[in-house]
């Protein structure tokens, strides 16, 4: 018996005789093509721009002015000049932002990683129920000392604590009326909204507060914005993977006698390696190349790498676009490092699960 | 009404898969008759789904040829070979109603919407499924996406029909029900039918003929009856029955099997030093320790109902025998286990062959 | 027979009434409710919420840094009022004069559109927070509409607001058609898909400094890689950042090459994720690889894509890296995106106004993004 007619493949439309894979698992020669020319294509888009910067590094001012130059060796003499420049001449400045972008990302990364997990923790297992009335309330006073503190121009120490005295009271006095209260997911909802605030519209109070309190230009006031910068991520991802896990590994350690904090340490948090890799590498690449808060709050001391990089955009003698691309590659090879040491860790899956939360 | 379609035979023409270096299915040749349901029947890594896959066009095989009908369809896609399949987990479409998910393969077809509209409802009235029409799979349950899944592969009425452990999601009160309903709807469509089970009840009660594999080797292909009263090897034995068939290991001397000093009448003659024999528990009785061809004491009695499951420790083997509901024996009492030799199998214990 | 484990019996270990005294770790435990989340409350309290709040009343404030402090003058809504009537009006919304009719034409159909959504929302049924809602996300879309009415359709320039939402709009369709193009071919089964993989996330991991820097090497006319290309079209000594249209094409250019990995990388995962058992059963339905994408694979993946592209927006409307560096904002302001017109205001000692600008930036992409995730992101997760 020959083939019913609908299932005759001489009766294939060209299309279908051109992309039709030969069988499952493969693909057709025409898709072939099209598939690694674009990918291939894409690859090219990629990597130009990288090895560009890399090439770069290594070219004199003439190669840079005198029109494009592709091959080191081939069409010119790749020089050390500016790898010199930075990492000899001017090695104070330079190993300076080096120093400051690590303790700064690092610091910062650890905090976040930390509060933010502990934090996600006990979203995802313990129960809160604040009451909406002593938030409100708490605001309210709030925003009547910010009022008297800038506008009538009262010392913000004395505003902070007569506002923190009348918020306690009113709490105890009025907090039995209070009956609505919130719940885990209010908060966490609360704390990840905090990614859609523009960090323009914080920077310049906390730059007025650190001014105040003489932390402008340390590395404690950057590890704090940048902490706080990253929280919302930290939380979301480490609270997707901790309400993961199945509860009764912890449920059995409790009846054995262990403490909530015990439990978290030894079983939680080695149960999601993967996610905490994956969650430490993004709030480390994000800490490493943040910009905009190492402007507003630093000026000289504590400056970070990617100023060092604006740095070189010299204004009147035009930009040095030999050494700025040397400290592009020098802040890109620790990220590399970064990634190829934790990838280890991370399974594909790990950003998709937090995406689908 | 749609057509159905001539019955269709099925072969397997030294078929052997590898995966890389591993052997999954070694040299399988069989020949399934038309309208009939074929078990392949085996374990875990037995080879079975690899074979069902490759059947389906989802797996190339490493060599061999697939025919169905006289149609070689070793190399063509899936949608070319007039098949259709149930698989394990359902594989219904979450985002799509049950009528969408049954009127899928039409769909991908561009069949006409009022013939498809049609089909859809002939289809779910012989699952049972016209009130569940218009609801998505998660709002159903085990027994009715399973319903679901059949009504999707016989809308089609394709050649042949795959299934890949359909029953095994299913609770066992409820898996009992779906296989005298799978059972009646085949004969009734009486389309060639292709089964994967580990479960041999499932085997024994379905098929026309059971092919049992282990680690990519057929074992034996025949009717339910014959696999069960004439095993082809010793795997095929212990494998087939429940409780399992009791094992005895010793030596065939010419009419005798000499097992642990005893001497039982063998069913068969001949001589090989290492061999097994086999007899299954319904066919065994207990008796006084000394008047039986095995002695030993009752290790445990298990009261299954309509008979008694005894036990029996005899040095390190363990035999099941099959006694009365009234038995009244303890565990530790010394008894003896009879049989007779015409319901006994012998095997050589290196090949695991039957011996005739 | 009491053993001399008892309480009784070790009085190093009683409080004061004779009860077990407590050590650290049993303190820890029984406030650790507490001491998990507090940190983290707390640190949004005081970094995020407090200086937010702050934010507001710079904004209605004139700051001037006197002395080695700053005076404040509260001058209510004037900082607002001249973004939209005042002296800043084109700064940030546009140049208007005479409404063309295209403008005319698409502004009246948006607010027909607008109707009809209101119409369609009292049919269902009247609640009092859906009506709210939909009044702001309305009045919102209708507003802008004006804008961009009055202002490009118009031949007109427009100003940072209009920039920041060409780049929100644009730039995230862009990046999300070729991030789930990319995805979808690294779907197939292609060999060195995790080379790929790991070559395709790369951008993501540059500093934006380094990628608009490295992005205004190469697209140099005259002195980049592209120069022969450039020269034999014409174009030798065109300046990218002299033209708006280019200049603002090219910073979305940069801004792609490094956000489209993100959208690969989990919109591959996404694809990677849809059982096989239902492309199987889909092939064996019969089904060819476009049926199976259109009708298996992508509804499946639809809330995903819904769900990165509302994190995409929300990080895309804070863009200022690259048009700070590409362009510095030019020519004039055709790429000052609002944060970057809030930086340029603060530079220029005007607190007041870069706190105004920063909080319309913040209404904006608060009313856009909730919407988006109502409107949008939440019928689809119903959905599955």
């Amino acid at each position: 018996m020959s083939a019913p007619a609908k299932y005759d493949l001489s009766r294939r439309s060209l299309f279908e005789r051109l992309f039709e894979p030969p069988r499952i698992g493969a693909m057709a020669p025409a898709t072939k093509v099209i598939v690694y020319t674009v990918l291939g294509l894409w690859t090219l888009f990629v990597v130009f721009p990288i090895y560009w910067v890399v090439v770069t590094s290594f070219k004199l001012p003439q190669h840079v002015n005198e029109g494009p130059v592709y091959i080191p060796f081939v069409d010119y003499m790749p020089s050390l000049h500016a790898w010199q420049a930075l990492l000899v001449t001017d090695f104070g400045d330079t190993l300076r932002s080096y120093i400051n972008s690590f303790v700064v990302s690092i610091g910062a990364t650890v905090l976040c990683i930390i509060i933010g997990s502990m934090a996600a923790y006990a979203l995802a297992r313990m129960q809160y129920k604040p009451k909406l009335g002593i938030i409100l309330t708490f605001v309210a006073v709030l925003l009547a000392a910010l009022v008297v503190t800038i506008l009538a121009g009262v010392d913000w120490k004395l505003t902070m604590a007569a506002a923190l005295a009348v918020f306690f009271f009113l709490a105890r006095a009025l907090g039995k009326h209070f009956k609505a209260t919130l719940g885990n997911g209010d908060i966490l909802f609360w704390i990840i909204s905090q990614r859609i605030l523009p960090p323009i519209v914080v920077i310049i109070p906390i730059y007025l507060m650190f001014q105040q309190v003489g932390l402008i230009d340390t590395h404690l006031g950057l590890i704090l914005a940048y902490t706080v910068g990253n929280l919302p991520i930290a939380v979301w991802l480490m609270y997707d993977f901790f309400s993961g896990l199945p509860i009764e590994l912890e449920e059995s350690a409790q009846l054995d006698g262990a403490t909530r904090f015990g439990i978290f340490w030894e079983i939680v948090l080695p149960l999601t390696k993967p996610g905490l890799a994956a969650t430490t590498l993004l709030v480390l690449i994000l800490n490493w190349n943040e910009y905009l808060m190492a402007v507003f709050l630093s000026t000289s001391k504590a400056q970070t790498m990617p100023i060092l990089v604006a740095a070189m955009n010299a204004g009147d003698r035009g930009i040095l676009w030999w050494t700025m691309c040397v400290v592009i590659v020098v802040m890109i090879l620790p990220v590399i490092a970064m990634a190829v040491i934790l990838q280890r860790f991370i399974a594909k899956g790990v950003l998709l699960g937090a995406v689908k939360g | 009404m749609a057509i159905v379609n001539a019955k269709v035979p099925v072969t397997f023409d030294k078929i052997q898969k590898s995966f890389g270096a591993v052997r999954v299915l070694e040299e399988l040749n069989l020949a399934v008759e038309p309208g009939e349901f074929l078990v392949l029947l085996g374990a875990s890594g037995s080879g079975k789904t690899t074979a069902l896959r490759i059947l389906s066009g989802l797996e190339t095989a490493t060599a061999g040829r697939v025919l169905i009908g006289d149609r070689e369809v070793t190399n063509i896609l899936p949608k070319y070979r007039d098949i259709s399949m149930v698989f394990q987990s359902y594989a219904l479409y979450p985002h799509k109603t049950v009528a969408e998910n049954i009127g899928f393969p039409l769909k991908v077809r561009k069949v006409p919407k009022p013939e498809a509209e049609a089909q859809i409802k002939d289809a779910a009235a012989q699952v049972q499924l016209e009130t569940l029409l218009h609801r998505y799979p998660r709002e159903l349950s085990g027994g009715q996406r399973q319903r679901v899944a059949l009504a999707r592969a016989i809308i089609r009425r394709p050649s042949v029909f795959l299934m890949d452990e359909p029953l095994s999601n299913l609770d066992a009160k409820l898996r009992g029900h779906m296989r005298a309903e799978l059972k009646h709807m085949q004969q009734s469509l009486g389309i060639t039918t292709i089964y994967v089970t580990h479960d041999q009840i499932e085997a024994m009660t379905l098929a026309h003929r059971v092919a049992i594999l282990e680690k990519g080797v057929l074992q034996q292909l025949a009717t339910p009856a014959e696999i069960y009263n004439n095993p082809g090897n010793l795997f095929v034995a212990q494998f087939i029955g429940s409780p399992p068939m009791n094992i005895v290991h010793g030596e065939l001397a010419g009419a005798s099997f000499l097992a642990r000093g005893t001497k039982i009448p063998a069913p068969v003659k001949g001589r090989i030093e290492k061999a097994t024999l086999g007899v299954r528990p319904e066919d065994c009785s207990i008796v006084a320790p000394s008047k039986g061809h095995i002695s030993g004491e009752i290790y445990t009695n298990e009261l299954i109902g309509d008979h008694t499951l005894v036990t029996v420790k005899s040095d390190q083997d363990f035999l099941a025998v099959k006694a009365s509901k009234d038995f009244a024996g303890k565990a530790g009492d010394r008894i003896g286990v009879n049989f007779d030799a015409g319901h006994s199998f012998i095997f050589d214990a290196a090949t695991g062959a039957r011996v005739r | 027979m009491a053993s001399v484990d008892t309480i009784a019996a070790r009085p190093d270990l009683q409080g004061p009434a004779g009860a077990m005294k407590e050590t650290w770790p049993e303190w820890f435990d029984r406030h650790s409710r507490h001491i998990f989340i507090w940190p983290a409350v707390l640190m949004i309290l005081v970094f995020a919420i407090f200086p937010t709040i702050a934010s507001v009343i710079i904004a209605l404030s004139r700051i001037r840094f006197a002395g080695g402090g700053f005076q404040v003058r509260f001058v209510g809504l004037q900082n607002f009022a001249r973004q939209f009537v005042g002296n800043d009006q084109i700064h940030f919304l546009g140049r208007f004069n005479q409404m063309s009719a295209l403008g005319w034409i698409v502004s009246l159909a948006v607010t027909a559109a607008m109707v009809w959504w209101f119409v369609k929302f009292f049919k269902g049924g009247f609640n009092l927070v859906g009506f709210l809602g939909r009044v702001i996300t309305a009045g919102m879309i209708i507003g802008l509409t004006l804008m961009f009415s009055g202002t490009l359709l118009s031949g007109n320039a427009w100003g940072t607001l209009g920039t920041t939402l060409f780049y929100v709009f644009v730039g995230c369709s862009l990046q999300f058609l070729i991030g789930l193009g990319l995805a979808f071919l690294c779907s197939m089964p292609i060999r060195g898909k995790s080379f790929f993989r790991v070559v395709f996330f790369i951008p993501l991991m540059i500093t934006p400094l380094g990628v608009g820097y490295a992005f205004r090497m190469i697209a140099d006319t005259n002195k980049g890689p592209i120069q022969p290309f450039w020269k034999w079209v014409g174009l030798e000594n065109f300046s990218w950042a002299a033209d708006p249209w280019a200049a603002r094409i090219f910073i979305i250019v940069g801004d792609s090459w490094q956000w489209i990995p993100f959208i690969f990388v989990v919109m591959l995962a996404a694809l990677e994720s849809i059982p096989r058992d239902h492309v199987e059963a889909a092939n064996v339905d019969g089904a060819s690889s476009w049926q199976i994408f259109r009708e298996i694979t992508w509804p499946q993946v639809i809330p995903i894509a819904a769900t990165v592209m509302l994190i995409r927006v929300i990080e895309a409307f804070k863009i200022v890296d690259l048009p700070n560096i590409m362009t510095s904002g030019g020519p004039g302001i055709a790429t000052e995106s609002m944060t970057l017109h809030a930086v340029f205001a603060w530079r220029a000692n005007d607190l007041g106004q870069s706190a105004a600008v920063a909080y319309l930036l913040l209404f904006v992409t608060v009313v856009i993004c909730a919407s988006f995730f109502n409107y949008v992101v939440l019928k689809q997760l119903r959905k599955s």
